[in-house]
């Protein structure tokens, strides 16, 4: 995509110099419409229960689920005959952590993964809830998707699985992608304030190319093809996060400033550098001095002062959907998946982002296991529409993948890496739904790479 | 011929100023695209090579292009040093670029330079970073043109020349907005001068220190000397215990101020002292500047002396927060704090304890010879409104000098137990306390506990 054409004029600025270097236009923005509405917190009441948040998430789901065979409240339920019930998962985890919880024991230590094959699949809808057991795999599902059965009741009690399905894709979007090269470069876990010296020149050779400095005339120009840059969260590190200061005594972290406070200003440098460039949307990620539960509001432009002057600086919240050039993005920064991968046994980061759009929700397990606000009227994490790219942050590596629907949806997944472990971004074509990684280096050590 | 300027230029760079010259610092300082700067050095580098084969050049270079990696077709974007080079390129399908991105003399371990390089000019040049990319962006203008100077002057610190063109148009937009962001600007120049005069007056007031204690003579002379060192002192461990915003120290760091001049009118006793002095008088014309455009005063009903110094001292904490916010940092070294204060206060804390401890037994044994030895600490009572606690505060900080060296942490110890005292209501700040008590009292311990005490009940 970038090499192929620009490979002539690769060793062009290997000369004496010449009289007028030609300057590149940056393309315009063909059109850009921020569909993040739903994402945004108006006034926040925390008061409210979080069932409300199930309640509308099956309400809204379950025109979408089983229409063909006998469809069955649970409370219709009746023994031996076969029907479609439509509710909510819940997994029932090994109650050991809750009894250690309970009698004060060592309390265990965070895993990479919480799922035990003595967990349980309970299915519930408005009324009531039902052991599930069957044709069913407990450990990949996890709580909070909606999924329509197929079976039966037995006698004891359990509904005995037959067949089980989600929301699959959503309806798709029409297509108005750009006709010509178009390119959004996708990047997340910049890791800011951490401290690491190889990440940092990696990120100055990241704002470089973008902004056109880096490269030879070919490279230069291709890079004048990049409409727009999306940083899906993680902007600081995680050691910015300062958690150990709330054990310390008062009077020795009095006056000590924030780690953070040194990582925003060099945020808000590079922000500025990208946005005298190229229109650039920032997402909020996990350690990033916004909101903890989802959808995380933007960052407020007080923290920027250098760029938010800029019209081309877009806070945003996550997750984030916007219509760039006619193509439909929706991503995240990464906490839905990253949570997902917890608590079951998919292992894929591609593959759990493909499972969440076939289940057709962002983030099932808010609020059972991530933080998420309650809502009560609407839950926008259902999926409604089939985005054309669908994106997660801090992925641990790069992952992309062309899905096709059955109603002619095409969605490209995509898991951007995190920056400062693999100094690769993403760069994604428009035109063709394509997506290539670009990885940054300089020298440090002796090997090669 | 301008073609040979620029090969000039790019020689005395990378020889005479052992720079690391890389693309983008050559193109910032000489004002020219990003590409031709490319090309100038790869130009530079032919031509040297051809002169003179053996000339200790380094170059890396950038390298861009097509790996397959992971079953990717990887775009790759790598700066690898020369001897590398062909090696990347073999190891890319295909090239997309190859360019010189630096030239420095020396033979560099890692990348990092490179980066601090392009840190810097960057930095400075922060409100015209895309000027010579090659790309260019209508849609990137800024939407409200006051925030452009402000952003200039908050950012350009030393360099003047973005200052004039910015400085009328800001004042009146965005209330403390600029004329906050650019006393950070002057400030800065105000605590580089401030800590130049401190350290130069250091020595200076060691040497006017001994020759007094040895001579006990009592003139005005030696007696602001020693008091700057008392303040050098708190100065000192203020900035090395990062502490936020005090105004406590900024009084006895202005009252420095304020009497090196007067020093200086007294008696220029030698050369460090006019040196002095001027940085002195330069940060007070710059503050004095200053007050008159700054907007935010919390400081009311104030006597004249006050007046005037209480906006700078609000000025000189927020030159304390910028100073001590870049100080306190514990990122790494590619944020810039100015260097030369902290390599000021590096030196100042252990030559000022030690000074602090000579002070001692020279009160110690004058006292014991009776009370003919003055400390040159005139007792100043200074009212001014403390933020933290909201309420004026009225403090002594230095005791006039009938008394031993108990006086010195007289002043202390006696705020918390007084604070019933009518009469001179002392309500210090506490870490301002702390610190001058555990400075006190640990050569006051050493000392004479019995005296120290005495010495309480006397000046009550």
């Amino acid at each position: 995509m970038f090499s192929e054409q620009v490979a002539p004029t690769a060793q062009g600025l290997l000369g004496p110099p010449s009289a007028q270097p030609p300057t590149f236009p940056r393309v315009p923005v063909l059109g850009y419409s921020d569909c993040s509405g739903p994402f945004r917190l108006g006034e926040r009441s925390f008061g409210r229960q979080y069932a409300h948040v199930y309640a509308v998430r099956l309400a809204g789901m379950r025109p979408t689920l089983g229409n063909d065979a006998v469809l069955r409240k649970l409370s219709e339920l009746q023994v031996g005959e076969k029907c479609c019930v439509v509710g909510t998962l819940l997994l029932q985890p090994s109650i050991l952590q809750e009894i250690s919880e309970e009698h004060n024991l060592v309390p265990q230590p965070p895993l990479p993964k919480y799922i035990q094959p003595s967990d349980e699949l309970i299915l519930e809808d408005e009324l009531q809830r039902i052991k599930l057991e069957g044709a069913i795999d407990v450990q990949r599902l996890v709580t909070g998707t909606i999924v329509a059965v197929y079976g039966s009741e037995q006698d004891d009690g359990r509904f005995l699985v037959e067949d089980h399905c989600f929301a699959d894709l959503p309806p798709p979007l029409p297509w108005n992608g750009p006709t010509s090269d178009r390119f959004v470069l996708l990047a997340s876990g910049l890791g800011l304030g951490s401290g690491s010296g190889e990440a940092l020149l990696s990120t100055q050779l990241l704002v470089d190319v973008v902004t056109g400095q880096l490269g030879a005339e070919g490279e230069q120009s291709c890079a004048a093809h990049i409409s727009r840059v999306i940083l899906a969260g993680n902007l600081l590190s995680q050691n910015t996060q300062s958690r150990d200061t709330i054990n310390k005594a008062k009077y020795l972290t009095k006056k000590t400033q924030a780690a953070s406070v040194e990582a925003v200003k060099m945020l808000d440098e590079i922000l500025l550098q990208l946005c005298t460039s190229v229109p650039v949307d920032v997402m909020p990620g996990e350690f990033d001095p916004t909101n903890y539960t989802l959808p995380q509001q933007p960052l407020h432009r007080c923290m920027l002062p250098l760029a938010s002057p800029y019209a081309t600086l877009h806070l945003v919240t996550n997750p984030y959907q916007a219509n760039l050039d006619g193509v439909r993005f929706l991503g995240t920064s990464g906490q839905n998946v990253s949570d997902i991968f917890k608590y079951s046994s998919m292992d894929d980061y591609l593959e759990i982002l493909e499972w969440t759009l076939l289940a057709g929700h962002i983030s099932p397990t808010a609020p059972d296991t991530l933080g998420c606000y309650p809502f009560y009227k609407s839950d926008p994490f259902i999926l409604t529409e089939c985005p054309h790219v669908y994106f997660c942050g801090n992925a641990p590596r790069f992952q992309s993948k062309l899905l096709q629907g059955a109603e002619g949806q095409r969605v490209l997944l995509v898991t951007v890496p995190d920056f400062s472990t693999t100094q690769t971004a993403c760069l994604v074509n428009l035109r063709n739904l394509t997506c290539q990684p670009i990885t940054f280096s300089g020298f440090g050590d002796e090997d090669e790479d | 011929m301008a073609d040979e300027l620029y090969l000039e230029n790019i020689d005395e760079f990378v020889t005479d100023q052992n720079r690391v010259v890389t693309y983008k610092w050559l193109s910032y300082t000489l004002g020219v695209h990003v590409n031709q700067a490319k090309q100038m050095l790869y130009d530079y580098v032919e031509r040297k090579r051809k002169e003179n084969s053996g000339a200790q050049l380094h170059v890396t270079y950038l390298v861009a292009g097509n790996l397959l990696q992971n079953g990717h077709m990887c775009h790759k974007v790598a700066v690898v040093r020369e001897d590398k080079l062909e090696a990347m390129k073999s190891k890319l399908s295909t090239i997309a670029s190859v360019h010189v991105y630096s030239i420095q003399k020396a033979l560099l371990k890692d990348s990092s330079p490179l980066y601090n390089t392009d840190y810097d000019i960057v930095k400075t040049n922060l409100h015209n970073c895309s000027k010579f990319s090659a790309i260019h962006c209508d849609a990137a203008v800024p939407r409200m043109p006051p925030d452009i100077p402000r952003a200039q002057t908050s950012l350009q610190g030393s360099s003047q020349r973005e200052n004039d063109t910015g400085a009328p148009s800001a004042p009146a937009v965005n209330g403390h907005g600029p004329p906050a962001a650019k006393h950070p600007s002057q400030q800065h120049k105000g605590i580089m001068g401030m800590f130049a005069a401190k350290a130069a007056s250091k020595p200076q007031d060691t040497n006017k220190e001994t020759k007094a204690e040895a001579s006990g003579v009592s003139t005005a002379s030696s007696k602001p000397p020693t008091k700057n060192n008392i303040i050098n002192n708190f100065f000192g461990k203020a900035a090395m215990n990062k502490l936020k915003v005090n105004p406590v120290p900024e009084q006895p760091k202005e009252e420095k101020e304020v009497v090196k001049p007067s020093v200086a009118v007294a008696e220029p006793e030698s050369s460090p002292n006019p040196v002095v002095e001027k940085p002195g008088k330069r940060t007070e014309s710059a503050r004095i500047q200053q007050k008159d455009r700054k907007s935010k005063t919390k400081h009311v009903d104030r006597s004249d002396n006050e007046e005037e110094r209480d906006p700078e001292n609000a000025k000189r904490k927020r030159k304390r927060i910028k100073q001590l916010q870049s100080d306190s940092s514990d990122e790494e070294a590619d944020i810039p704090p100015p260097p030369t204060p902290e390599e000021e206060k590096a030196p100042s804390p252990p030559p000022v304890t030690a000074l602090k401890t000579e002070l001692e037994p020279a009160t110690m044994e004058v006292s014991a010879g009776g009370r003919k030895r003055k400390r040159k600490r005139v007792l100043k009572s200074k009212m001014f409104i403390d933020e933290e606690e909201g309420c004026m505060v009225t403090e002594k900080v230095y005791e006039s000098e009938s008394c031993t060296d108990s006086e010195e942490e007289f002043p202390k110890p006696k705020p918390p137990a007084a604070h019933k005292q009518p009469v001179l209501p002392m309500k210090k700040e506490p870490k301002e306390e702390r610190k001058s008590l555990k400075k006190g009292a640990a050569p006051a311990n050493r000392a004479n506990k019995q005296v120290s005490i005495m010495g309480f009940f006397h000046k009550k």
